[in-house]
């Protein structure tokens, strides 16, 4: 158990004459025992990210150390490191009590029975003792799973590596298995990185999380604060499902001009923005209200184009002006399930300025993030 | 009660479907299958004439049509005695070679092809080693007979090099062995490691790389993972090589060369036999033939489930 830094970690895979960056000047220092999910959209770089962790891809530049030592040139075998692939990667001719112990064997000295003594306690600790003499493929896919991980926590390695471990798993399952995991990262203490594209295990399962795009770290940070405060447009934008509701605007005379509306800000607002005047405003569909009633300057009228009842909530899209056909300027809102709403019906959105976000349009940095003033429950550090 | 009455509604359901499969048969089923048969027999009647000959006397090989059975008096066991008698010297010698010669190949190969395959060593050295193996496949065996016997009689000469071997009593006409094993080993390695290298390829890369991570090294991951998954290429490659090399006739001609030497391999022998001048002894060769195709059929017979497992993969 171990800190994990990673210093201006850079991957470049070479095609023909082409050079690909799949890990752009990566950064981060993972704390001893820290549960860290790392998240993004395919093609981000975060399975390299991972897979040059457990020495299975070389570093271009920038240095890796695991407990202060520079771990760069160290081979796989030798990194204490513990890693569960997607697809699980069972030896399919070993049983399961084999799987598990092949890694111990392997990489120390103990003496067989009391590998077979922590292979049977670590099978307790799963549930899977009954499955110890089956081979792989007399096994279900979220006992596979099972086993992947026993075989992962029975190593008692410095750094677990979990490479989208729940993806293959049905929708039940993953739920089952999400809080399993976490408990058990709980108990072992071990040092985690866990690499997902599923937002919900991101935001439920780490300590903190890492949000990847285009091979660059975009933040590191709590789960809350991270969706609360995004450092740029596409932390926002990622993270929530709806996701953020996101208009051009131009700033002039305190008032955010966009194509379908006109949105006054407050002084201390605008005292953030600077210079800039090419902004994006940013809201997320839950902070939206319905009301009955234009009150304020921060009213819109609306016409409710689509419903998606979802038992718990709704989402519904409205239009800020529905005579204009497809290029209507659509609004995600969030209500509750007993909101009722009809099609077509005119409503009122209220965009609460507290809930607002305001991005620079360049460069796509967050510039004003909402207040948090009637959230101070939210532990955010 | 019950009983009786399910069988009857037993019977009755399998009549109706018998009846139903026949009223569905066409006339392109019943032709495809007139097809099927006339195939069958077509392929099979050389392999019937030539094992009920072997069975005959003289006079019924001459006396009775070649696919008849021999009849109770030409019914002889006489030819198999003597096939057996001419031949078991040269198959105790031709498994001296075709074995260690198949077995070598195939554990050769399959390091080559994972050395080839699994460790991430640069393209740039693999690539050009894995063209000169597939050269290998192609160079025609005609085309290696004068180079084959100049080096083995002169620049390798194991006749006087193991002489110390020879000292022991062993007639040095055994060299001729050793030289079919280096030889047949060298020719087969390239067709091994392409088999092997495809069955590699195909291997779970997350697997091999689990293994890295649980600490084994290349070696081990060879011992441990590679090897006891490569049974059914292992089938493949027995069977093919061991086929192969028992069959060969042209080595054994050039680097043995007589049917009378003590280390002649069952084919050298097998040419000659029941030919004499007084005539073709066809019920004898026959049995010989069957003789000394026995052990290619024992080996897929030995090997058939790995064998399709393999060939599917």
């Amino acid at each position: 158990m171990a800190t994990l830094e990673l210093d201006s970690v850079t991957k470049v895979f070479q095609d023909g004459n082409d050079e690909i960056v799949a890990v752009d000047d990566v950064s981060a220092s993972v704390d001893d025992g820290e549960f860290l999910v790392v998240v993004g959209p395919s093609g981000c770089g975060k399975s390299t990210m991972l897979r040059m962790i457990a020495g299975l891809e070389s570093i271009t530049s920038g240095t890796l150390s695991l407990a202060d030592r520079v771990i760069n040139d160290v081979k796989s075998q030798d990194r204490n490191i513990a890693m569960v692939f997607q697809s699980y990667a069972l030896y399919p001719h070993m049983s399961v009590r084999e799987n598990m112990s092949f890694g111990l064997e392997e990489s120390t000295d103990i003496p067989d029975d009391e590998i077979q003594q922590m292979v049977s306690e670590t099978g307790e600790l799963l549930g899977i003792s009954e499955l110890l003499d089956r081979k792989p493929s007399e096994l279900s896919g979220g006992q596979q799973q099972r086993v992947a991980l026993g075989r992962a926590i029975v190593r008692d390695p410095e750094v677990f590596l979990m490479d989208e471990p729940l993806s293959n798993l049905d929708a039940k399952l993953r739920a089952q298995m999400r809080t399993e995991l976490q408990r058990l990262q709980d108990d072992l203490g071990v040092t985690t990185i866990y690499v997902t594209h599923d937002q919900t295990e991101a935001m439920t399962m780490g300590d903190r999380i890492a949000i990847l795009n285009d091979g660059r770290l975009q933040q590191i940070s709590t789960p809350l604060e991270c969706y609360h405060k995004p450092a740029n447009k596409f932390v926002a934008g990622f993270l929530g499902e709806p996701s953020m509701n996101f208009f051009d605007v131009t700033l002039q005379d305190g008032v955010l001009r966009g194509d379908s509306f006109e949105y006054p800000i407050s002084s201390d607002v605008q005292a953030n923005l600077g210079d800039t005047t090419d902004l994006v405003l940013g809201i997320r569909p839950e902070d939206i209200e319905l009301v009955e009633s234009a009150s304020g300057d921060h009213d819109f009228e609306t016409v409710v184009d689509v419903i998606e009842p979802m038992g718990d909530e709704n989402t519904v899209y409205l239009q800020f002006d529905p005579d204009a056909g497809e290029d209507a300027e659509t609004l995600i809102a969030s209500t509750d399930g007993f909101t009722r709403v009809p099609e077509g019906d005119e409503v009122i959105a209220q965009i609460p300025e507290d809930a607002i976000h305001i991005f620079d349009r360049a460069t796509g940095d967050a510039l004003h993030n909402r207040s948090l003033d009637d959230a101070e429950t939210i532990d955010l550090e | 009660m019950s009983d009786t009455e399910s069988r009857t509604d037993g019977d009755a359901a399998v009549t109706a479907r018998i009846r139903q499969n026949l009223e569905q048969t066409t006339v392109e089923d019943v032709g495809l299958y007139v097809v099927l048969l006339v195939m069958a027999a077509f392929y099979l009647v050389p392999i019937e004439s030539g094992l009920v000959t072997s069975f005959k006397t003289g006079t019924a090989v001459i006396e009775t049509a070649p696919f008849a059975p021999p009849g109770p008096s030409g019914f002889t066991l006489a030819k198999w005695q003597a096939a057996v008698d001419a031949l078991l010297r040269g198959m105790g010698n031709s498994l001296l070679y075709a074995v260690p010669a198949t077995v070598i190949s195939a554990v050769v190969g399959s390091l080559m092809a994972y050395g080839l395959t699994i460790p991430n060593w640069k393209q740039a050295y693999k690539a050009p080693l894995l063209a000169i193996i597939i050269a290998g496949i192609f160079i025609p065996y005609q085309a290696v007979l004068v180079p084959l016997t100049q080096f083995w009689s002169q620049w390798v000469e194991l006749t006087s090099l193991l002489s110390f071997v020879w000292a022991l009593g062993i007639p040095n006409d055994y060299a001729g062995i050793i030289e079919l094993i280096v030889t047949h080993v060298a020719y087969g390695i390239p067709m091994c490691t392409l088999l092997f290298r495809t069955y590699y390829t195909n291997l779970s890369e997350e697997m091999i790389e689990s293994a890295r991570l649980d600490g084994a090294s290349l070696r081990r991951v060879y011992r441990r993972i590679v090897l006891p998954l490569s049974g059914p290429m292992f089938a493949v490659v027995l069977i093919y090589q061991f086929t192969q090399i028992w069959n060969d006739l042209l080595f054994t001609l050039v680097l043995v060369a007589t049917e009378s030497s003590p280390a002649a391999p069952v084919v050298l022998i097998l040419a000659g036999l029941g030919s004499s001048l007084e005539g073709q002894d066809f019920a004898l060769r026959m049995a010989g033939a069957f003789l000394a195709a026995l052990p290619t059929l024992a080996v897929y017979i030995f090997f058939g489930d790995e064998f399709a497992e393999g060939v599917a993969a």
